[in-house]
């Protein structure tokens, strides 16, 4: 329905407009699919159909378990349009009521750490077992000792839920299953795992 | 009034004046922008054809994030078109969307008097008549057609105070 109307609409837009002002024509191919103005912070969806932010932001909010493009009506993510920057006049608008704009994303490409001496998990994670008096080795093994493996790969952020192991083996980076490189991290968390059983018996019989 | 009323309002008002749909004349109100007086000529390949169907649309605050109310004011035979004139359109209801117009509304409505859908009925004893005896049913739609869309224009111009004093009675669906 939709589609059809904007088809309906163009033929009949252009020669009048192409005629007249040659301007018009042009700035009506960047309309704001709600207002039907020139958009303003203007985003556009995954499926290409351009808005005004505030336009669509509102339309999502009337809808909250229906988010589809108004357009086409492809599944629509507010926090997953592409804003739109041209030259100058961004930084006027003023945005008092309507939820910012959503910003650009960039990826990062995956680090390229090992993911058994990450130091950086222990900041943030619950490895609270440091307390544990074997800080000479490295906090990603008490996590892996203790099955942590998750909540490390959570914190990471890198790896895809596919890329989780449940078991006892620590996967604390973005390294791909099966390759060279997880494979002697597995032979290193095993290690780690005997030596950490073996400290532990030593602990408790010493 | 004017002051309040949102551009994309006034651009569809002027666009549908400049550039009309075969068939089909919305024109705002005099008092109230909000509020169109519709007239859609009935489809040639429909038992409605040669009849003129007044319809009343109006825009209501939430406009366009909500669908524009829409009420048949002439007496149609349609299985989706109960005898109050409500419309059973889809995107009048759920499907509504803020890209669509009073213009697409409008053809939409035109296209469901081509194609009666009795599997998804208002008025259920038309929709009865429609799946039972179409030939039947096609028979009284252009009688009614005959006796109430023929008239609807000298009507419409009679009662015209009466609907426009009537925008707030505009069925609630």
């Amino acid at each position: 329905m939709s589609s059809s109307s904007s088809q309906t609409k163009a033929p009949n837009e252009e020669p009048t407009s192409s005629s007249n002002k040659p301007n018009a024509d042009e700035t009506a191919r960047f309309e704001c699919n709600i207002c039907l103005d020139a958009a303003k912070d203007a985003v556009v969806s995954l499926c290409g159909h351009l808005f005004c932010w505030p336009c669509l932001s509102q339309w999502l909010d009337t809808r909250p378990n229906n988010q589809v493009c108004p357009v086409c009506k492809s599944a629509i993510d507010g926090s997953k349009v592409v804003p739109i920057y041209g030259r100058g006049g961004d930084s006027a608008d003023p945005r008092s009521k309507i939820p910012p704009r959503p910003k650009g994303t960039r990826s990062e490409p995956p680090p390229q750490s090992f993911g058994g001496f990450n130091w950086g998990d222990g900041l943030n994670g619950p490895n609270v077992h440091f307390s544990f008096g074997i800080g000479i080795f490295p906090l990603s093994f008490v996590a892996s000792f203790f099955g942590n493996g998750n909540a490390n790969n959570a914190e990471n952020g890198q790896n895809g839920a596919g890329a989780q192991q449940q078991g006892g083996s620590s996967r604390a980076d973005g390294t791909a299953p099966g390759s060279r490189m997880a494979g002697e991290e597995e032979y290193l968390a095993n290690i780690f795992k005997y030596v950490g059983i073996f400290l532990l018996v030593w602990l408790l019989f010493v | 009034m004017a002051s309040s009323l949102p551009r994309r309002i006034l651009k569809e008002t002027q666009r549908l004046a400049a550039d009309p749909v075969p068939g089909i004349s919305a024109n705002a109100d005099e008092s109230n922008a909000r509020y169109f007086h519709v007239m859609i000529a009935g489809p040639e390949d429909s038992p409605f054809a040669g009849g003129v169907f007044k319809l009343e649309l109006f825009l209501p605050e939430e406009y366009p994030m909500a669908a524009p109310k829409v009420r048949f004011m002439t007496k149609i035979y349609h299985p989706n078109i109960d005898k109050l004139g409500r419309i059973c359109l889809d995107i009048l209801k759920d499907k509504w969307s803020p890209a669509l117009q009073i213009r697409t509304v409008l053809l939409s409505i035109q296209a469901l008097l081509s194609a009666p859908n009795p599997e998804d009925p208002l008025a259920t004893d038309v929709a009865e008549q429609w799946k039972a005896n179409e030939a039947e049913a096609i028979k009284t739609a252009k009688q009614w057609t005959l006796a109430y869309a023929r008239k609807s224009l000298k009507k419409a111009l009679l009662h015209q105070h009466c609907l426009v004093l009537a925008p707030t009675k505009i069925i609630e669906t």
